[in-house]
């Protein structure tokens, strides 16, 4: 490891593995991950494949909100339109699969589009104001357009399946999800490279700035709004095939500040920021319900008690992230990353 | 700062320390049975989930001290999920791991998106939804729950107008409110269709949520068409809200309350605007009745007071036991679903009409009580039931 870096070029300086070592760690890491369904329980891999879910549909926000500073409240709802897209094709027009997924998610970009055009007009709070807008007509579609949806019964999803293989287990379903995680990470890495890339960071951090050096406002905002929606439909659409029952219940506005939560904790305009945040908002309230089933058995009288702090519990570490940690976990990982390079000799 | 990450490495090795002192006490499971438990606590439903969860912890201590199921204790389980879906998926499948037998669920809608998983994994659940969309065993082989179903009590309320309403000249005018919610949709169907049968006039849906604190816009609605009576669907907070504004605004139309909408707790909250309005589906008996199985809650709870949801779980809780007793051998999920289908009128000591499971029909019983408000106590009016009919099974 080398115990400092040293660029003589840009190209060296957006490199995504900076040095042999970050590439030997990675490929160790994705090994891991790959053999881990190997050895955990069942319960664990429904975490990991939440987590997996959920790392795509944030990304996909991290893109809009961390790179492109455009604020969405929309995002649990898209994720639903994603997921209710796909399932119809799939039970109503019978369509494998692998077409659903796709179309899900451009179906969820269009729609996204649309929600995304007052974009071009307003900014911050007002923005957040008019996608919450966005997420309640969606919600109202999904709970009362009961001959396309369902109603508040839901529909009933069939498993992936790709050329007669079915997805059916938490174990096979962990390999899927786990393929589109790489994918999406992958691209949301290397979008951020590119001229768009740029163009949404110039956007978010001064858009007069951005527009006089010939930035395409109008196109680069309605084209994060797209790609955002396209990936949290993705999300969206493998969700539906994997709990394989979907109701509206599922894509509330909680869902959508859970979503922006994520990307705040996580760190927003870090790729690794969605991961992490995914991470932490999806193990914290599992690892919250440890005590309280622990005790329960000893004192019933708890357990009522402890189930309500826990969700006092949640909002008080997210407070306390934010104070502490105020650009997110993926910040503070790389504050632990360049301790460990210099370790023991700091300064 | 370096502190403040000392402190929280402390905290997540205790934790961990906690986790690994309870994932061997699950290790040891040889000799107990583990029973699911998945209850709201803290969500839109908390004000009845509560003495629900109370129940079901308070009589697996009851089992427990009867000799547990053939010597062996049982364990529940017991966790909050807060009303929502994902959260009891997430559950659901930690306690299909676990390798439980049984899970003590919740609510309809919850429920109902499980019930596919649940007929895969043979693992009988007992909910708290009485949604009749969960009685017929062709469709939903391994669901089970102890009251009267909504679809039922709702014909029972239709037959209920239908027998005290003495105009001849006019049929009832109804109107149905609940909320927006699989919970309160799913009946509405059957107690339209019985309304229709008997030639009710039946007027436009007002949807009032579980968490309203104001009806007053539906209600003004609702005067319009003047009904001379209401179903609600709801539970007791929102139904308190329902009542207190008709008095407000002056309603004649009388209110008849499912299940989960009228308790201990809905004069408390209604106050006066609760006398001789409302009427109530009461398929368990009002907590503290003076029935056999009282004497055995008070000797595991003491003295405390909880509401008649209580006696849901209870019994939920009891049939449970007493199926596992008659399982031979190892207690499985198909093993427990055809213990539970022998039994036949079921005695609960007096807190439910007598219940019977068969291999064709899941309905527990067709039968309960009516009750009203009265100087602000909870009164009998009447026994009421509707015939075991293979029309009824199912919705």
């Amino acid at each position: 490891m080398p115990c400092g870096l040293f660029f003589e070029n840009y190209k060296d300086d957006e490199r995504i593995w900076k040095t042999r070592f970050a590439r030997i760690w990675l490929i160790a890491f994705i090994l891991f991950l790959l053999v881990a369904p190997f050895f955990t329980s069942k319960y664990v891999l429904y975490i990991m494949n939440v987590i997996g879910i959920f790392i795509i549909g944030a990304h996909g926000l991290n893109l809009l909100t961390g790179f492109t500073g455009q604020i969405s409240l929309g995002h649990g709802a898209f994720m639903g339109v994603g997921a209710y897209a796909s399932a119809i094709l799939a039970t109503k027009l019978h369509l494998p699969f692998i077409v659903c997924l796709p179309l899900a998610g451009l179906f969820t970009a269009g729609v996204g589009l649309i929600f995304g055009v007052p974009s071009l007009r307003i900014r911050g709070l007002y923005l957040a104001i008019a996608t919450m807008a966005a997420q309640f007509i969606i919600e109202y579609a999904m709970r009362n357009w009961t001959s396309l949806t369902g109603g508040s019964a839901g529909l009933v999803v069939p498993p992936a399946s790709i050329a007669g293989f079915s997805f059916d287990s938490d174990f096979r379903m962990y390999y899927l999800i786990f393929f589109f995680v790489v994918l999406a990470t992958i691209y949301t890495k290397n979008i951020t490279r590119t001229r768009p890339g740029r163009a949404f960071v110039a956007i978010r951090d001064r858009y007069l700035a951005a527009e006089m050096m010939g930035i395409n406002l109008y196109k680069y905002r309605l084209l994060s709004f797209a790609i955002s929606s396209f990936m949290v439909g993705v999300a969206g659409s493998l969700w539906a095939h994997y709990v394989q029952i979907i109701s509206d219940e599922h894509f509330t506005i909680w869902l959508s500040i859970q979503y922006l939560a994520i990307v705040i904790i996580g760190g927003l305009g870090h790729v690794l920021g969605a991961i992490f945040g995914t991470i932490f908002m999806v193990v914290l309230p599992e690892v919250l319900r440890i005590p309280a089933q622990a005790l329960s058995g000893h004192y019933p009288a708890i357990f009522a008690i402890f189930n309500s702090l826990r969700d006092g519990v949640f909002g008080l570490v997210i407070v306390l992230f934010l104070i502490f940690e105020p650009d997110g976990l993926a910040d503070r990982w790389r504050v632990i990353k360049s301790y460990w390079k210099l370790w023991p000799f700091s300064y | 700062m370096k502190s403040l990450w000392k402190t929280i490495g402390i905290a997540m090795l205790a934790l961990a320390l906690g986790m690994g002192v309870s994932v061997q006490g699950h290790a040891k499971k040889g000799k107990v049975i583990l029973v699911g438990g998945i209850y709201d606590t803290t969500g839109p439903t908390s004000a009845v989930g509560i003495p629900y969860a109370a129940a079901g912890v308070a009589a697996e201590k009851y089992i427990n001290q009867h000799g547990g199921v053939n010597g062996v204790p049982i364990k529940l389980i017991a966790n909050d999920y807060g009303y929502k879906i994902p959260e009891a998926v997430a559950l659901y499948k930690k306690y299909k791991d676990m390798g439980v037998p049984c899970i003590q669920g919740w609510g309809t809608g919850d429920t109902n998106a499980l019930k596919t998983f649940i007929t895969k994994d043979k693992i009988v659940y007992i909910s708290a939804s009485f949604d009749a969309h969960l009685d017929d065993p062709a469709k939903t082989p391994y669901n089970f729950f102890v009251g009267t179903s909504y679809s039922d009590q709702i014909r029972i309320a239709m037959q209920f107008i239908k027998e005290t309403w003495t105009d001849k000249s006019r049929p009832p005018k109804v109107v149905f409110i609940y909320p927006d919610h699989p919970y309160g949709k799913n009946p509405i169907p059957a107690g339209k269709a019985m309304a229709k049968e008997l030639g009710f006039e039946i007027g436009p849906d007002e949807i009032v949520g579980l968490r309203a604190i104001d009806a007053t816009s539906q209600l003004l609605h609702m005067k319009e068409f003047n009904p001379d009576w209401a179903w609600i669907g709801g539970t007791t907070p929102s139904t308190a809200v329902i009542l207190k504004d008709a008095a407000k605004l002056g309603l004649k139309t009388k209110f008849i309350i499912n299940c989960w909408g009228m308790d201990e707790d809905l004069p408390k909250l209604a106050g006066e605007a609760a006398n001789d309005r409302a009427y109530g589906m009461f398929n368990f008996a009002p907590f503290g009745a003076d029935v056999p199985a009282t004497k055995e809650i008070r000797s595991v709870i003491g003295d405390k007071q909880y509401t008649l949801h209580f006696n849901k779980e209870w019994v939920a809780m009891m049939v449970m036991w007493e199926a596992m007793k008659r399982v031979k051998g190892e207690i499985t999920g198909p093993k427990l679903k055809a213990a539970l289908e022998t039994l036949r009128d079921f005695d609960t000591g007096g807190l439910t009409a007598p219940i019977t499971f068969t291999p064709t029909d899941h309905r527990p019983n067709t039968k309960l009580a009516i009750y009203t408000i009265k100087d602000g106590k909870l009164t009998f009016v009447k026994w009421s039931e509707i015939p075991r009919a293979k029309k009824y099974l199912g919705w």
